[in-house]
């Protein structure tokens, strides 16, 4: 059976912060659910007013992310034993996608043509470069 | 990751000169970590790149509110979550919301401690500093257990923070007594509200501080 969605999931599913599968499990509810959407409307409107989460803020911020450069000491197999396992744990039970998103980005680096990443590139340069002027 | 590393500070001094070498180096920076994040929702590469493009566009727009403190990344990635969700909205995969039905937004009150806050409707400004308080705080404490490699201690903070796990489900994802999980919770509650209160700010704003270990 899938864990039930919480207030906190709520949370970070207006952010995009879940895990993809957990955002789709929750659009489904959504869908499925109305009282989940009410629940998901009246946290929309606490942050509105102001209200503070410790744990939207601490999202917000990555406080607790490790660094990009210890995600890929990771893939090289080169972190402490102890670092490792909160790292793991911060990706898979924490389910952090930031950090996925990196880690995901550092294993493409070995998988992606040099080619393609830099048509890519260029096309992102040169539909913005018109809006870059001295400020 | 609660301040921006001096190379971002940098490099947007030089966008906002005007720099074309500038913009190039932060789109060759950040479009592979931007792409992924996209990517994995949308489940096409031609979506997921025209949302980054979308996620450029409104950085270059937004520059002049960008402040130079905030961590770059963060602050493209959460351009890059919007685009996307506008982008889900459009083809009808994110439910639009419904308005709240007894919230309000101005009578809504926190759920814990019986605690009210007598100005729900702030300042933009008072927010600002409410939160710059708390991140200092938190990144006070988390650099202490990072300096001492208590990762343990972060995992089972994190469950209880980040994800509001129940103390008896951390200690049992962690292999810890619930004791343990409630002492952490307790020590760590207390040194945060002393940590905001040195700030001059109400606690009041931060409900959580408030509940019971």
């Amino acid at each position: 059976m899938a864990e039930p969605i919480t207030a906190a999931d709520l949370e970070a599913y207006l952010d995009e912060a879940l895990p993809v599968e957990t955002m789709s499990r929750i659009e489904q509810a959504l869908r499925d659910e109305p009282k989940l959407a009410e629940e998901l409307a009246s946290i929309n409107s606490r942050r509105d007013a102001g209200i503070h989460s410790v744990g939207e803020i601490w999202r917000r911020h990555r406080l607790s992310c490790p660094s990009r450069e210890q995600l890929g000491s990771l893939l090289l197999g080169v972190v402490e034993a102890d670092l490792a396992e909160y790292i793991r744990f911060h990706l898979e039970v924490s389910g952090c996608r930031t950090c996925r998103a990196n880690l995901d980005d550092l294993k493409s680096h070995q998988r992606d043509e040099p080619a393609a990443v830099d048509k890519r590139r260029k096309k992102y340069f040169q539909s913005s470069a018109g809006h870059l002027r001295k400020r | 990751m609660a301040h921006a590393a001096p190379s971002d500070q940098l490099l947007v001094a030089r966008i906002r000169d005007g720099e074309p070498d500038a913009w190039n180096e932060l789109i060759a920076r950040f479009e592979g970590r931007l792409l992924a994040f996209v990517e994995g929702r949308l489940g096409r590469r031609s979506a997921g790149e025209d949302v980054v493009q979308e996620t450029f566009l409104g950085f270059l727009t937004s520059l002049p509110n960008f402040q130079d403190s905030r961590p770059l990344e963060s602050y493209l990635f959460s351009i890059a979550a919007h685009k996307l969700t506008d982008h889900l909205r459009r083809e009808g995969r994110r439910p639009t919301l419904p308005l709240a039905t007894n919230n309000s937004g101005a009578d809504w009150e926190p759920p814990a401690g019986g605690r009210t806050v007598s100005s729900a409707m702030r300042s933009g400004e008072r927010r600002g500093m409410e939160e710059a308080a708390l991140v200092q705080a938190l990144a006070e404490q988390l650099a202490r257990l990072r300096s001492r490699n208590e990762w343990k201690k972060m995992a089972c903070l994190e469950l209880l923070f980040v994800r509001r796990w129940a103390n008896r489900d951390v200690a049992t994802k962690l292999e810890m007594s619930e004791q343990q999980v409630a002492n952490f919770k307790f020590e760590f509650i207390a040194r945060l509200r002393t940590l905001v209160r040195k700030q001059g700010l109400s606690e009041d704003v931060f409900p959580e501080l408030h509940e019971k270990a």
